[in-house]
């Protein structure tokens, strides 16, 4: 460690490392194996480590859990020496039910990959939607080849005591709710991205828990553009019987309800995001050349043999950078559905909401993008101000070991394009999907990332045990954590899936390990003794 | 109509959309001192197969206040209807359009409304005419 006597490198020293070094001695090496707890799946333990969050089996109720420590008492002398009791050895020694909320109705489901929180009121979002419709014709400017759903809807919970504040529904939309890529929670501003009618809707929610639209920005930019259009359409067409009709036909629609059916005519137009991206990319290639003759011949070729790619873009994924920017990931139609999104080229732009201008706009091989992630890669993870313990999370940016292992894999690489392409396929980054526990911190443990990592993923399990070894004494083992039966698996051939939950705080963390063919998931509690 | 390259005007720029020779794009700066100013506008240009015989059809892509502009963004000006002559390029269309900011032909508009706003107040209707600018063609 480098020592300073520079100020801010002390506190930051103090606050990151002293302060977690502990962890190296109080680590979750003790397992109980397959331990007999509710069958549910396990979601997430909130940030601040007050909650875990699971779902009924029957994806329609929402089961909030209390983490406590265990206690058992113990009658003879070396009570340390001492297996634990076998009353001891149960999943609610670790865990006291606080409620169970049924949130799905009529032909809805829960989406058991999404659940945001919001630390600073302790409220959670969840989502429950009807079953997903192919092949829908694009109607009322809906985009064509994305599927529909009939309904998605967003509930908000107060977790304290499971009370639902507010909801907010999509009707005949498409939200990406897998791994809660649709959505982004920044602050009290939350994001949701219809695919289906390319708009991002920003959304408050309010201390009181009720949800407010702020702006949607697609179609138009401020939240009066649409409202201004039509006062004005009204005026000018006062002077033509026939498009007064028109007109007319116009202002039912948008009185209707929800802006999602102009009518034809007004669809010709460019959005106003693409208008601001179109205008974006032809300034930059208008101001590369001084000469006209040559600008023109550059701009033929970079921008109007393009202009049908660029019109066709759609949005994939939002994240917010700051209160007023968002980092928007444009691709093709195919690749906003496809599982598999790095075949598919894509943009991304950085947009001011206030100004409603484009920042900067980069192809997801854009050897300069790839440079500020490496050098600022903690800009992009942001996280709400109110929680704390994000700030200490890893990253290359932040953290010399991980900047190491970037370098390793960089160099490793076959060609540098490919691997620009991989690292730019993970932004934007999804919200909240990394675990805050100091058990992930690369200055104190060393991991297979390929088994574990703070990220929140299945990963496929092998009967190995996971090692953690110390940062500071490289040699040492400090614990291992093995996911599934004790004893390993009967049918090695079997292909496995495993995940892990851990407390942000506590030395406390959960493995679940399933088999493909719907046998019962294992569930083991690693904690210490 | 491969001459653009050679003479383009000023504030303008055209091309082929991909590679069909009878769609072009083209691009208009707002000029300045008008109330298009600070806008870029985007034109979808179609050439009829009997070109030059016939116009080429000019569509806004980007939203307009404008008097020889309809509310789905088609142009209408004389050059493209009854002036049309077989001599006329692009590069002379580009300028027929960049004037029609200037100089809107009030005289044949296709939104009577806003050409009698331009001829009364004409105020009002720049304050108007800059306010979709900002909105709408940034």
């Amino acid at each position: 460690m480098f020592k300073s006597n520079n100020v801010t490198t002390r506190l930051f020293q103090r606050q990151i490392h002293c302060a977690r070094r502990f962890y190296e001695n109080i680590v979750p090496s003790y397992t109980i194996y397959d331990v007999e707890c509710p069958d549910h799946s396990f979601r997430k333990f909130t940030d601040d480590g007050l909650y875990l969050v699971s779902f009924s089996r029957n994806h329609q109720d929402v089961v909030v859990y209390r983490p406590k420590w265990l206690t058992f008492s113990c009658k003879e002398k070396d009570c340390d020496t001492h297996d634990l009791p076998l009353k001891a050895r149960k999943f609610e020694s670790f865990f006291t039910q606080l409620y169970s909320v049924t949130l799905a109705s009529s032909g809805e489901l829960i989406c058991k990959d999404f659940f945001l929180y919001m630390e600073s009121n302790q409220f959670g979002l969840f989502a429950t939607s009807t079953a997903q419709i192919h092949d829908v014709p694009p109607t009322g400017g809906a985009t064509q080849g994305v599927p529909s759903v009939e309904k998605i809807t967003f509930h908000l919970l107060r977790l304290e005591d499971g009370a639902i504040l507010g909801e907010r529904v999509f009707h005949n939309d498409y939200v990406n709710l897998a791994h809660s890529i649709g959505a982004f929670l920044y602050d009290d501003l939350l994001a949701i991205v219809s695919l289906r009618y390319q708009r991002i809707h920003i959304l408050q929610i309010r201390d009181s828990g009720d949800i407010v639209d702020v702006r949607a920005i697609g179609e138009f930019c401020r939240e009066d553009d649409e409202l201004f259009l039509n006062s004005n359409s009204q005026r000018v067409v006062l002077a033509n019987p026939l498009q007064s009709l028109l007109h007319q036909v116009l202002v039912d629609h948008v009185g209707n309800g929800f802006h999602h059916s102009l009518p034809e005519s007004e669809t010709f137009f460019l959005s106003g995001i693409k208008q601001r991206l179109l205008s974006f990319i032809f300034r930059g290639i208008w101001n590369e050349e001084t000469d006209q003759t040559m600008r023109v011949q550059c701009l033929k070729k970079k921008f109007y043999f393009h202009f049908q790619d660029y019109i066709d873009l759609i949005i994939w994924k939002v994240q917010f950078l700051d209160r007023h920017h968002l980092l928007i990931k444009f691709g093709s139609v195919d690749g906003a559905v496809s599982r598999n999104t790095d075949s598919h080229p894509s943009f991304l732009a950085v947009y001011n909401m206030e100004t409603t201008e484009i920042v900067a706009f980069y192809q997801n091989s854009a050897d300069e993008l790839y440079f500020l992630f490496e050098l600022f890669s903690d800009h992009f993870h942001v996280s709400s101000k109110s929680s704390l313990h994000m700030n200490l999370m890893s990253s290359h940016s932040n953290n010399i070991h991980a900047f190491e292992q970037l370098r390793c894999t960089k160099n490793k690489a076959a060609s540098f394009s490919q691997f620009v392409k991989k690292m730019m396929a993970s932004l934007p980054f999804s919200c909240q999907s990394q675990s805050p526990s100091p058990y992930f911190d690369q200055s104190l443990f060393r991991f297979d990332e390929k088994l574990i990592s703070a990220i929140d993923r299945h990963r496929q399990s092998t009967d190995h045990p996971i090692k953690f070894i110390s940062r500071r004494q490289p040699n040492i083992l400090k614990f291992k954590m093995k996911p599934g039966p004790e004893a390993g698996s009967m049918d090695g051939r079997t292909k496995k899936i495993c995940y892990f939950l851990f407390h942000p705080i506590l030395p406390l963390a959960l493995s679940v390990q399933q088999t493909l063919f719907l046998q019962a998931s294992v569930v083991n509690i690693h904690f210490r003794q | 109509m491969t001459e653009l390259s050679m003479e383009a005007p000023p504030d303008c720029a055209a091309g082929p959309k991909g590679d069909n020779l009878y769609h072009w794009v083209a691009t208009i700066f707002g000029p300045p001192g008008t109330p298009y100013e600070g806008g870029i506008y985007f034109l979808d240009i179609t050439f009829p197969s009997d070109y030059p015989f016939k116009p080429p059809k000019v569509v806004f892509k980007t939203r307009i206040y404008h008097c020889n502009v309809d509310p789905a963004g088609n142009v209408s000006l004389d050059i493209l209807t009854d002036n049309w002559s077989p001599a006329l390029t692009i590069s002379k269309v580009l300028l027929a359009l960049r004037s029609m900011f200037t100089n809107p032909q009030t005289y044949k508009p296709v939104v009577p409304g806003i050409a009698h706003l331009y001829l009364g107040d004409k105020a009002k209707h720049d304050e108007i005419a800059s306010q979709w600018t900002l909105r709408f063609a940034r």
